[in-house]
């Protein structure tokens, strides 16, 4: 469960987020849209526990936001621009790395069926400075799906992956659904993300507005 | 038991992209070599002047060599923003800053013994004697450096000017370490007794001790600011 209690934030004199209320309930998937600069990362960057809201304050599994960090960061993974990955470490050693530092010692077989199902399995011992941005994409999933959060941010998640690779992710946020688990994601691409989003919103300079996800128009995202 | 895994992890990291990259050690010992062979060049002296002088040249080379690998610490963190997903471990940030730290000071710790011989042979030093002595007072300089310097380099990763801020902000802070080393060293070099001089390795010991118990708490400042 994610609570947005008027939550505000600028830096200088300029605000990015004004009063952003939003409520996600366990097991739906709130897809965030907005044109660039509408301060879609910077939510997600206050939910991920990275950033400090201006005002107001959030709940996340009905936890303080600003309270109980280290609880909230054990329950949640993020999937930010950046893919979180070692160029000098292999597929499997930032697994390993990624997951111990949660507290976490996923089993060989864990690791193996993971990344087979990212469909990098047989990239395991490469490393990944020589992986492609979409590969890259698919061991970040791969080690949320290690983790098995309960609350899941996706910040523009089908960037860099194929149709594939798009449909492996929609297949993972859909199976968190089923185990109740609480789903935002950024993004621009509306045909994408219409098959697994339960409710959907317009972020437009640092306001959030609810839209309905089956009337949404491309005209409506820019 | 969680904490000393994260420690083990972080050192564990920082040693197979050490290995693997070869960046951090192989920047500081070609640096320090050009500042050895500088000094090396620019003094022509006996062995008495080169006992009284070479300790103050060789932390002032060590010093530097060290900011070269603390800086490098953590903006290897920047890579896929990486930082991000430190500031996101759920364990008290501590046990990454011991991590970086003990990392720092083996980084720091091998290149001094990589380059103490260079020392010995172009300044012609006689220092079988004083070999332990002389590791001590590594060891405990090191520390002190790597624990205020690891909490800095955090402090200024995300700065731009980062390279010239670590520096500055730095060198101030480690005076004690660097005045007690240099009189260290210069007495054992000179085959004082520890009597002379044994005050500035408590120094060094009190400084390690203070410093690194202070930056452990302050280390989860900077990462969540």
């Amino acid at each position: 469960m994610i609570a947005c209690h008027a939550i505000g934030k600028s830096y200088g004199h300029f605000q990015v987020l004004h009063d952003v209320n939003l409520s996600i309930a366990e097991g739906e998937c709130f897809a965030l849209f907005g044109p660039n600069g509408a301060g879609k990362t910077t939510l997600l960057n206050i939910l991920a526990t990275l950033q400090r809201p201006s005002t107001g304050y959030y709940e996340i599994l009905g936890m303080h936001g600003l309270k109980d960090k280290d609880t909230i960061r054990a329950n949640l993974v993020f999937l930010a621009h950046g893919t979180h990955l070692y160029d000098e470490l292999n597929a499997k050693e930032n697994l390993a790395f990624a997951l111990a530092l949660r507290g976490h010692r996923p089993t060989d077989r864990d690791v193996k069926q993971v990344l087979d199902r990212v469909a990098i399995g047989a990239f395991a011992d490469m490393k990944i400075r020589h992986f492609s941005a979409g590969m890259k994409k698919r061991l970040a999933l791969a080690k949320a799906m290690l983790a098995k959060p309960n609350v899941l941010l996706l910040d523009e998640p089908f960037t860099a992956l194929d149709t594939a690779g798009t449909e492996i992710l929609r297949a993972y946020v859909r199976e968190r659904l089923s185990e109740n688990g609480t789903v935002l994601l950024s993004t621009h691409d509306h045909d994408k993300t219409r098959p697994i989003a339960s409710r959907a919103g317009i972020l437009r300079q640092g306001t959030l507005q609810e839209v309905a996800v089956e009337g949404l128009k491309s005209d409506d995202l820019v | 038991m969680t904490s000393f895994n994260v420690i083990r992890w972080i050192v564990w990291k920082d040693f197979v992209t050490e290995l693997r990259s070869r960046e951090t050690i192989s920047s500081m010992v070609f640096f320090a070599l050009i500042v050895i062979l500088i000094f090396s060049f620019s003094f022509s002296m006996d062995q008495q002047a080169a006992r009284e002088v070479i300790a103050g040249i060789m932390w002032v080379a060590f010093a530097f060599t060290g900011i070269i690998g603390l800086g490098k610490s953590f903006s290897t963190e920047l890579q896929n923003d990486c930082l991000e997903a430190l500031q996101m471990v759920p364990e008290a940030k501590g046990a990454i800053y011991l991590g970086k730290v003990a990392a720092n000071f083996a980084f720091m710790f091998v290149v001094e013994i990589l380059l103490f011989p260079m020392f010995v042979i172009l300044f012609n030093l006689e220092v079988v004697e004083e070999i332990s002595l002389l590791l001590l007072i590594f060891l405990l300089a090191t520390v002190g450096l790597s624990a205020i310097g690891t909490l800095f380099s955090a402090l200024t990763v995300q700065i731009r000017a980062r390279e010239v801020m670590l520096p500055i902000l730095l060198l101030p802070l480690v005076v004690p370490v660097m005045i007690a080393a240099v009189e260290a060293t210069k007495g054992a070099l000179n085959g004082d007794p520890l009597a002379l001089y044994g005050q500035w390795l408590e120094l060094l010991a009190v400084y390690d001790v203070v410093f690194t118990v202070v930056s452990f708490w302050m280390f989860e400042l900077v990462m969540d600011s």
